[in-house]
Parts: C-alpha cells; sequence; structure tokens
C-alpha cells in the first residue's frame, strides 16, 4: 500500500483512525435473496436520509436568512438531533453505514 | 464460472499467464475461472492486484468485485449487449488514472456529533460550521486540482474532521503536476491535512 502515497502530510497517523470497510461491495441496493431485508432496509432509509438532508438544509438556509427565533432554532435543532440518532440506531439496527445510505445512479453520479 | 475483471481494447499487449480474454468487435473482456466465493479483504486486494497489473500498460474499465458469470459463452454475450456503453466507458478513461485526495481539517469544522451537542441551537450552529468549512475546502482545495483533471467528483465526507474527499481522474503524464499542486496546497493551507493517493483504476469514472 505504501507506493499508493503519493502526498502525505506529516501526521499521517490522523487517517487512519477509521475502522476498515468493504468499500465497494456496499454501495449499491443489495439484491441478494438472502440479504433481501436489509437490502429493502437500505432503499427505504436512503431515501428517509434524503428527505432528512433536504430538511435540514431548507432549515439551515432559513436560519441563515434570520427568518427563525432563538425558540424556533432551538426546537428545529432538536427535532434535527432526534432525527440524526434514530438514523443511527436504525443504521445500527441494519448493519449499515452512513456510506451505504447513498445509491448510484450511473451516469447522474450520487444520489446524495 | 468465472470472473471478470475488466474491460480493455481486444488489441492490447499480451495478457499475463492465469487470465484469458474475450473478446467482440474490437473490446476485451479480462477474465479468469472463478475461485472460492468466501470474501475478504485479502481477496479484494489479490483482485485489485490484478486489475493493476493490467493497468501498468493498457487502458482499462475495472469491473467491480465479485461479478461471474457462468462461462466464456456468457461473456462474450454481456460484451455483445453492453458493447456500447461499455466502448464509451473506456473512451472516458482513455490515456488517464484515478486519484485520490482527501483532506482533514480542525475538529472544530467537523460535523456535529448529537452526544456532543448542548442544545438544539448549538448543534444547528455546528453543521452551519461544518458545511461553510466544507464549502471553503471545495473552494481552495478541490478547485484547483479539478482544472487539472479530465474529470472529478466529490463524494460525501463520512468520517471526523474530514472536509473533501475527491476524486480525480487524471492523464497518466499529468499525475507528476496533480500531485505537486497537492503539495503546493498543502503549504498554503499547513491547518488543513492533504493525502493523496493512488494511481488507482478509474473507479469512480466507469459508471456502469
Amino acid at each position: 500500500v505504501r507506493d499508493k502515497l503519493l502526498h502525505t502530510p506529516p501526521d499521517i497517523d490522523l487517517f487512519a483512525t477509521e475502522r476498515p470497510r468493504l468499500d465497494a461491495l456496499t454501495r449499491r441496493v443489495n439484491a441478494d435473496p438472502e440479504s433481501v431485508e436489509r437490502g429493502l432496509a437500505q432503499l427505504v432509509l436512503t431515501i428517509v436520509e434524503l428527505l432528512r438532508q433536504l430538511m435540514e438544509r431548507q432549515a439551515l438556509r432559513r436560519i441563515d436568512g434570520g427568518a427563525l427565533d432563538e425558540d424556533q432554532v432551538e426546537r428545529l435543532g432538536r427535532t434535527f438531533m432526534e432525527l440524526d440518532k434514530r438514523m443511527a440506531e436504525l443504521r445500527e439496527e441494519f448493519g449499515l453505514d452512513e456510506e451505504d445510505l447513498n445509491l448510484n445512479l450511473g451516469p447522474l453520479g450520487n444520489l446524495l | 464460472v468465472i470472473e471478470l475483471y475488466a474491460v480493455v481494447d481486444a488489441d492490447g499487449p499480451p495478457l499475463p499467464p492465469a487470465l484469458s480474454a474475450v473478446t467482440r468487435d474490437g473490446l476485451a473482456f479480462v477474465c479468469a475461472p472463478a475461485r472460492e466465493q468466501k470474501l475478504s479483504p485479502e481477496r479484494l486486494w489479490e483482485h485489485e492486484a490484478v486489475i493493476e497489473s493490467l493497468m501498468a500498460d493498457r487502458d482499462l474499465v475495472p469491473v467491480r468485485y465479485g461479478s461471474r458469470v457462468e462461462d466464456e459463452g456468457a461473456a462474450a454475450r454481456a460484451l455483445e449487449e453492453r458493447h456500447r456503453e461499455l466502448a464509451r466507458a473506456l473512451d472516458g478513461v482513455r490515456g488517464a488514472i484515478e486519484l485520490s485526495v482527501r483532506v482533514l481539517g480542525d475538529r472544530a469544522d467537523a460535523s456535529p456529533k448529537v452526544e456532543e451537542a448542548a442544545s438544539g441551537a448549538e448543534y444547528l450552529r455546528a453543521k452551519v460550521r461544518s458545511a461553510v468549512a466544507e464549502a471553503r475546502i471545495s473552494h481552495a482545495v478541490h478547485e484547483p486540482l479539478e482544472r487539472l483533471a479530465r474529470a472529478a467528483m466529490q463524494r460525501p465526507c463520512t468520517s471526523p474532521g474530514e472536509l473533501l474527499r475527491g476524486a480525480y481522474l487524471v492523464e497518466r503524464a499529468g499525475v507528476d503536476d496533480f500531485v505537486r499542486q497537492v503539495s503546493d496546497l498543502q503549504a498554503q493551507h499547513p491547518e488543513l491535512r492533504l493525502l493523496c493517493t493512488g494511481p488507482w483504476p478509474p473507479y469512480s469514472f466507469s459508471a456502469s
């Protein structure tokens, strides 16, 4: 692997903190009959994640525009925290990574 | 059952002994008899090593690990059915390889963790900070590198403090310039950590 390093920062160890993953294998919805349930969960959670990100972007834009008061910002923030937490629990339950919640749309690139 | 490794030009240099080619109209699938099914990181690296050995002296579209067909006849049929698409993909990466660049920034710019946020408002403010930091890095690092590449794409950042995960399709002759640009950007931004790896088979630019 060493000869693949073309430019490295002095403290390259910072990049080595992630757990290894079999990346290329999971980026598509898995259609193996033995894991249909996981594949379906992956598809459903991908769509939920898409909606979550859209709503979040919308919220950040509204905050940025100064259209919300402190109470509203706090309530929105709490809601997104809860969603974030719940998504993490569901991913855990189905053994999915954040990167699994993305679909390769071929020539259109990735969904998220 | 045979395993597929890559799509190449049919008139390329001879293949290493363990591999064979199924050809149709100028294109070829490089394949070998499939081995045991059990997946492991070692098997993935072996698959990668085969593709990289081919990449050394020819252009190719890598085939995802685990792509198997019944026999050479089935491979030929697949090649025939998808000939246009595969030929276009091969043309798209001709003469180029993939380089990967990842950037780590300050932890303060990281996407917020639910467990660490003191309040809903603080959580959202941290979200804004990380979105701003990512946009800044995209402008300061991704854009100059994109200009040296035939094509480029950004993947979503997933690990803590990560601000950019970019893939670049770079001419073989342009790799040195690209790496020099990465070093220059590192020098201009001592607060960031830039990691550049490659050359990789053009996985990110072989939509198939």
